[in-house]
């Protein structure tokens, strides 16, 4: 189970506080694919650096008892100096999962053939979020958490990525955040709307949209 | 074709011990691997500092230092404090900054801060080990009197550095020009205070009162004791070190904490 227990996230001091994140409570839906809608800098990315333990709220805590996965595509967290291998290794011992396997899936996601041995810092940009997406795919996990903006590469390995995104789906949870109707609409059952510190859930996509527009209008209004 | 789909549920401590051995292996593994100097540079960096200070002894003719011959004096002064100086940077540091490994939702900043304090510590240890065995191949000759208490000595100096390093990281988080000041704390008046270049003895006695306050002078002089027949400081005082470690550290994770969820 991912849920979130009456947490609060402030940033800013004094005078100038803004709350991203208000009392919020919340059970992400098990085996369901939920879309996190919210406009630029309603606090999406925070949200997910807070599921994921990056950041810790100011009140209220985090229950992660499930096999969760890191931002899917993040490539940060990786050595430069270290190679390939290396790292994938270390993100299967960080899991426990059997680091064979994983490279053996990684090798075979990312095409990096003989640069899979040779330290990331050698790597062009290209090939850097390959190898992520490649680890983040090489582990099962029954939570995955994406944040759009982290989505890179050419379009045939956007295309390959989505059919395998594809297939875990069907087993696991996802916790997708973004902007984007159409990636929404493409990856998720439900929806939740970041909106005022709050998160509104919808079980029908369309009611969730309805509501996003609403707000982004009112907005532009204001 | 999948990785793992019967994997049963883990108690946090099982998994907490996993994560931290995954970082030591890829912290050696970063440090040691490759072109890089790594261990090189831990044994060279005293071993330059000890050189320049024998030959400074040896120009104005002083052969030992409160019964302790120079080079062993040194030894025994440099390569413990260059351990807690870089446990204390290396916990500030972590205490301080956003590590990119947090991502990953197993680590947490606990673990990455065990991992690098174990690694600091076994290199250091392992390089005043080596400094010691290097002099007594030069015809320095000892015997470790009580090495159990040479041990103690170098993890009170590692307590003493994890500690003051959550303090100083903490309110770095909050208060930039902290990292400046502890920089500023530790390149010289502990340096200079931590009995690297005397002994507590041979301080006048209000000189005394007052670096008797620095717990890390009392590890070094502990340490000197603990390693040579023909030194016993009068003036080690665990207790207190340990009361100091145990305050800075608690302080520490309460600051440490209150920060971090306020983070900006």
């Amino acid at each position: 189970m991912i849920a979130l227990d009456n947490v609060c996230k402030t940033y800013g001091v004094g005078h100038n506080q803004h709350r991203v994140l208000d009392h919020i409570t919340f059970t992400f839906p098990y085996r369901k694919s939920i879309g996190i809608l919210g406009a630029n800098g309603a606090g999406k990315s925070t949200l997910i650096r807070i599921i994921g333990g990056a950041e810790k709220p100011d009140t209220g805590r985090v229950i992660r008892s499930s096999r969760l996965s890191w931002p899917m595509g993040y490539a940060g967290g990786f050595q430069r100096t270290l190679t390939g291998r290396e790292n994938a290794r270390f993100v299967a011992r960080i899991y426990g999962a059997d680091f064979r396997a994983v490279e053996k899936q990684t090798i075979e996601f990312s095409e990096l053939g003989k640069y899979f041995d040779l330290p990331l810092a050698s790597y062009s940009a290209g090939m850097r979020s390959r190898f992520a997406m490649a680890v983040s795919y090489a582990l099962d996990f029954d939570y995955y958490l994406v944040d759009e903006a982290l989505e890179t590469g050419d379009a045939r390995l956007k295309e390959k990525f989505r059919q395998v995104f594809k297939e875990r789906r069907q087993t696991a949870s996802v916790i997708l955040v973004s902007h984007n109707e159409q990636t929404i609409r493409r990856n998720c059952d439900v929806a939740a709307v970041l909106y005022g510190g709050n998160l509104h859930y919808y079980e029908n996509l369309d009611d969730a949209f309805l509501m996003y527009k609403k707000i982004l209008f009112n907005k532009s209004v204001a | 074709m999948s990785t793992a789909g019967t994997h049963m549920r883990e108690s946090a401590f099982t998994i907490q011990c996993r994560v931290v051995h995954a970082l030591i292996l890829r912290d050696v593994k970063s440090r040691f691997g490759g072109r890089r100097l790594g261990f090189t540079w831990a044994l060279i960096e005293p071993l330059l500092f000890i050189s320049i200070f024998i030959g400074i002894f040896q120009l104005i003719g002083k052969t030992s230092q409160g019964g302790i011959p120079v080079p062993l004096f040194f030894v025994t002064g440099f390569s413990p404090f260059f351990m807690f100086r870089d446990v204390l940077s290396q916990v500030t540091a972590c205490t301080k900054g956003m590590s990119p490994l947090l991502m990953f939702p197993q680590v947490s900043r606990t673990d990455v801060l065990a991992a690098t304090i174990i690694v600091e510590t076994l290199i250091a240890i392992l390089v005043f080990f080596i400094l010691l065995a290097g002099c007594y191949a030069l015809g320095y000759t000892f015997t470790i009197e009580r090495p159990l208490d040479v041990l103690i000595g170098l993890l009170l100096l590692v307590g003493l550095g994890v500690g003051l390093g959550l303090v100083l990281g903490a309110l770095t988080i909050r208060y930039d020009f902290v990292s400046t000041f502890s920089n500023a704390l530790l390149s010289r008046p502990l340096f200079l205070a931590s009995g690297l270049f005397f002994t507590a003895d041979i301080l006048p006695v209000k000189a005394r009162t007052y670096a008797l306050f620095n717990p890390v002078l009392h590890c070094i002089e502990n340490i000197r004791s603990a390693v040579f027949h023909s030194f016993e400081s009068r003036f080690v005082d665990l207790p207190y070190v340990i009361v100091t470690i145990l305050v800075l550290i608690g302080f520490g994770l309460i600051m440490a904490d209150f920060f971090e969820r306020s983070r900006q």
